[in-house]
């Protein structure tokens, strides 16, 4: 694989923990548009952690991962009574609010003669852990895709468990899952702490894959384009937001034909797309029809497996 | 003392175009309970056919705002087709994206057209400020304050002395049973859209005519300039938007005088956090029945 793929690749991956970070809050019918703001907080921990603190890779995710989910518990307290636009706005000024202080904070520290650290607007230069490590970039991949695995199997088992049928019921009606005795709020608080965590975990990736991040990367923008991805690729599994993700990302880095014209091409087939299919490309409907057929297939299968058993 | 109500006066003077603005958001949203990403964008495109006659062809203040004002409610029409005409009631998540990606598609058609980062906008009103004992007036401030006032009266009587409004306004309380008395809702939505597209551009106009210049950034500080001003006064209510965007200019101008650039944003973006979070019907606004049924099912 070249190295130009391996860096698409890579992007995908990353941005993949921002778009399903921002799909688990959709599942329980909560629009954020700022997730970017945990994303952004796990990758300044992440890359302090190992550039300032001189951590393992693993140890800073896992920090990062914590303090992703620290900050959207922390925000999602106050935050989770409002619905709809309210909450989305609110989280919008929230992750703006961050972005800004970012841009504000200084934190250096001379390492081997060199001052590194979040250097307010102009960044945090130097998070060259995978770089120092001997990590080839195929090999960072690898730990990327294997870290994504690990997540979307979490989001499987998720699906099949009583909390993700909480979720989904949330989703579809709040008040109903309350009269069912599901305790909404903290269902609410629990998954906008792991869908911190997601992003926190994303933005560490993030960190060490270009190994320089500036505050003004993490804006609206960003938060937005993570919302889309779930719709594009599908509300009715975890494979939707990556799906989603890798079109944006694959579409924009293939249609260099287009040059200019690459986001009037987009953007008209993204409204297209909505308006076709308004739950993204595997929707609910049609992933309850692929499961049954894949269902019915297996039984077909081991059905006639037992068959050849008997006869035998 | 005098620093403060200087520093009110300019702000609330600024703050009236992002009333305007907010105005505009409140009627689409008020009519669709769905939030248009693309408003901001719809008002660029306008601003830009201005700037490019302006630019190409020597044309005047007049004729520039008037292709503004055009312009932005034939974008906005556009959305309205493509964005939300299509979408079942069920979908205003979908619209909001849809209206997300149009957005990227005529930023990126407003920059092939004028491909620069600044353009010269031809300007509102030249000459000395006005002096009102120790305070400074500029006369484009004042120009433009006064221009949002009698737009919003204007829209405020279209509302509730005409037909169109009444129909709009029994679209607001309950869309089945507008249709049910005979009020075309697809229509007068459609014509809402562009209204409020429309009343965008203006307000688009008087900002860019006041600084004096135009770049690609703008559609994005419209559509947020808008939307914060609208979630501060209260989400659908006209009195709301109006006092929300005078606030927003008030407090800009008082933090950019005693904190500069930086500390202004996030002061805007504490304060509108404190007040949905305080107060989540913004400062006047009423909670709407719908709302909530249209954004709680993606």
């Amino acid at each position: 694989m070249d190295d130009h793929w391996v860096g698409v690749l890579s992007n995908i991956g990353v941005m993949s923990f921002l778009a399903l970070s921002a799909y688990l809050l959709l599942l329980t019918g909560e629009i954020s548009f700022g997730q970017q703001a945990f994303f952004a907080i796990g990758a300044y921990a992440a890359g302090i952690g190992t550039a300032l603190w001189g951590w393992p890779l693993a140890a800073a995710l896992g920090w990062a991962a914590l303090a992703g989910a620290a900050a959207a518990v922390l925000v999602g307290l106050p935050t989770l009574r409002l619905h709809g636009l309210y909450f989305a706005i609110a989280t919008l000024a929230f992750a703006e609010m961050v972005r800004i202080l970012f841009e504000m904070w200084r934190y250096q520290v001379p390492i081997d003669g060199e001052l590194l650290g979040p250097d307010g607007a102009d960044g945090f230069r130097g998070i060259r852990y995978v770089f120092e490590s001997n990590i080839e970039p195929s090999q960072y991949l690898a730990i990327i895709y294997a870290l994504l695995g690990a997540v979307l199997l979490g989001f499987l088992l998720l699906e099949r468990s009583r909390l993700g049928v909480s979720l989904r019921m949330i989703g579809e009606d709040p008040e109903l899952a309350e009269l069912n005795g599901i305790p909404v709020k903290r269902c609410k608080v629990l998954a906008a702490g792991l869908a911190g965590s997601l992003a926190g975990v994303g933005g560490g990736l993030y960190a060490h894959l270009t190994t320089y991040v500036e505050p003004r990367t993490f804006d609206v923008m960003l938060g937005v384009h993570s919302l889309a991805y779930g719709l594009i690729g599908g509300l009715g599994t975890a494979l939707g937001p990556v799906i989603g993700v890798a079109i944006d990302i694959s579409v924009l880095e293939s249609v260099r034909m287009f040059a200019g014209y690459r986001m009037i091409v987009f953007g008209g087939l993204v409204a297209l797309l909505l308006i076709w299919r308004p739950r993204g490309l595997l929707d609910e409907t049609v992933v309850h029809a692929l499961k049954a057929r894949l269902r019915s297939a297996c039984r077909c299968v081991w059905m006639s497996a037992r068959v050849g058993e008997t006869r035998r | 003392m005098i620093d403060f109500v200087q520093n009110t006066l300019d702000g609330v003077m600024i703050g009236s175009s992002y009333a305007l603005l907010a105005l505009g958001f409140t009627l689409i949203f008020g009519v669709m309970r769905r939030l248009n990403l693309s408003y901001g964008p719809t008002i660029m495109i306008g601003a830009y056919l201005g700037t490019l006659l302006h630019v190409d062809a020597g044309a005047g203040a007049a004729a520039v705002a008037a292709a503004t004002v055009l312009g932005a409610a034939l974008a906005g029409v556009y959305v309205e087709r493509l964005c939300f005409a299509p979408m079942a009631a069920g979908a205003g998540i979908a619209s909001m994206v849809s209206s997300f990606a149009i957005w990227m598609q005529l930023e990126q058609a407003a920059i092939l057209v004028l491909p620069r980062h600044t353009y010269a906008f031809p300007p509102l009103a030249a000459g000395a400020p006005l002096t009102l004992g120790p305070f400074l007036v500029r006369l484009d401030h004042a120009t433009m304050l006064i221009a949002a006032a009698a737009l919003a009266t204007g829209v405020y009587l279209v509302l509730h002395r005409t037909r169109f409004g009444l129909g709009l306004r029994a679209i607001v309380g309950n869309p089945v049973a507008a249709h049910l008395v005979g009020v075309d809702v697809r229509l007068s939505t459609l014509a809402a859209f562009a209204l409020a597209s429309a009343v965008g551009g203006v307000a688009g106009y008087l900002v860019l005519a006041v600084d004096q210049q135009v770049t690609p950034m703008f559609g994005m500080w419209a559509t947020f300039k808008g939307l914060i001003a609208m979630m501060l006064g209260g989400l659908g209510s006209i009195p709301g938007a109006i006092l929300g965007g005078l606030l927003l200019g008030a407090i800009e101008a008082h933090a950019q005088w005693y904190f500069g650039p930086h500390i202004r944003d996030l002061v805007t973006f504490a304060v509108l956090f404190l007040v949905l979070v305080l107060r989540p019907t913004g400062l006047i606004g009423e909670a709407p029945p719908a709302e909530a049924a249209a954004y709680g099912r993606a």
